[in-house]
């Protein structure tokens, strides 16, 4: 028993088991609701819950203005998930590190802050620009041939490289 | 079933196997990309082939989803200057943060800091679109 929990819930899972749970969840997630798999425009109805009288068009569009916005309970669902997933593997309930980031380079908290604030808002206006992130282009669009994601896709894997590979020359000695 | 529920359910299991297989880890995404350990990359790709396999079992057992409708696939149109520009602004969030859009969600679950700001970045950077494609049509796709 013992053995089984520690697979389960502790060790990381093989790459392929956790590849067929996600893929599956594109078919799974038409099958029972009809939608296409997608994490980014969720964001934008966050958004819409900090300002909710906002006049701004894109912000009172059909996809952020859906009631009851499903997109919300879908992001509830995924931190809750990776919640579970800390809680029965034993992660520390809050840590400021990130892995070889923070104990490569040398910063105080806030200039992590502002790295990681800069980070995440090319990732949030790059989605919105390029109509999808990595489950909405790269696996939900791909699976579907969809050219579009073909394209998208190439530019995140590119440029990704290319950033990744500016950090590990620039900050990591 | 409530259909608000499934969604939860769906989210769930999503964010779960993302923190189980270790695709929250910036290490092993940097790590990736430098070429040294490929595992998030072979998590992409079987997700890829196992989507395209369950989306032709769903064609070929008639289209139809649990409440008897039919499944719309929805598609966004090929546009060059979109693709490319959002692809390369994300492509380097990608690569400063470690995470993309749905792991940065898991990265918050699993009690990261630096998740919940990346997050805030990326509610900064959906709400600035919001503004800028006010101005700019060709943003929206």
């Amino acid at each position: 028993m013992a053995d089984l929990y520690r697979l389960v819930f502790v060790d990381s899972w093989a790459w392929w088991v956790g590849g067929v749970i996600i893929g599956a969840l594109v078919p799974l997630m038409y099958y029972f609701t009809n939608t296409a798999l997608g994490v980014s425009t969720g964001y934008g109805s966050i958004v819409k819950k900090i300002v909710p009288g906002s006049k701004l068009r894109w912000l009172n569009t059909k996809a952020v203005t859906t009631r009851p916005d499903w997109r919300l309970y879908f992001i509830v669902g995924m931190i809750g998930g990776a919640f579970v997933s800390a809680r029965l593997s034993g992660m520390p309930w809050v840590t400021q590190s990130m892995g070889i980031f923070t104990s490569s380079v040398n910063w105080g908290f806030a200039t992590l802050a502002f790295w990681f604030l800069c980070g995440g808002f090319l990732l949030g206006i790059g989605a919105r620009i390029a109509g999808g992130c990595t489950s909405g282009h790269s696996i939900h669009g791909l699976s579907n041939l969809h050219m579009s994601s073909v394209v998208a896709t190439a530019f995140f894997l590119f440029c990704g490289y290319l950033s990744t590979r500016f950090i590990t020359l620039v900050f990591f000695k | 079933m409530n259909k608000m529920i499934r969604y939860l359910l769906i989210g769930l299991i999503f964010g779960f196997t993302l923190s189980r297989v270790g695709a929250s880890d910036f290490d092993l995404l940097h790590l990736m990309f430098r070429g040294v350990n490929l595992k998030i990359a072979w998590v992409i790709v079987t997700a890829i082939v196992t989507s395209f396999i369950g989306m032709r079992v769903l064609a070929m057992a008639g289209n139809r989803t649990y409440d008897g409708e039919k499944v719309k696939v929805s598609k966004k149109k090929l546009s060059w200057r979109n693709n490319v520009i959002g692809g390369v602004l994300f492509g380097i969030g990608w690569g400063m943060t470690g995470a993309c859009p749905g792991t940065v969600l898991a990265q918050v679950g699993e009690g990261k800091l630096l998740g919940i700001i990346s997050m805030s970045g990326m509610l900064l950077g959906t709400y600035v679109y919001a503004w800028l494609v006010e101005r700019n049509e060709w943003m929206e796709g």
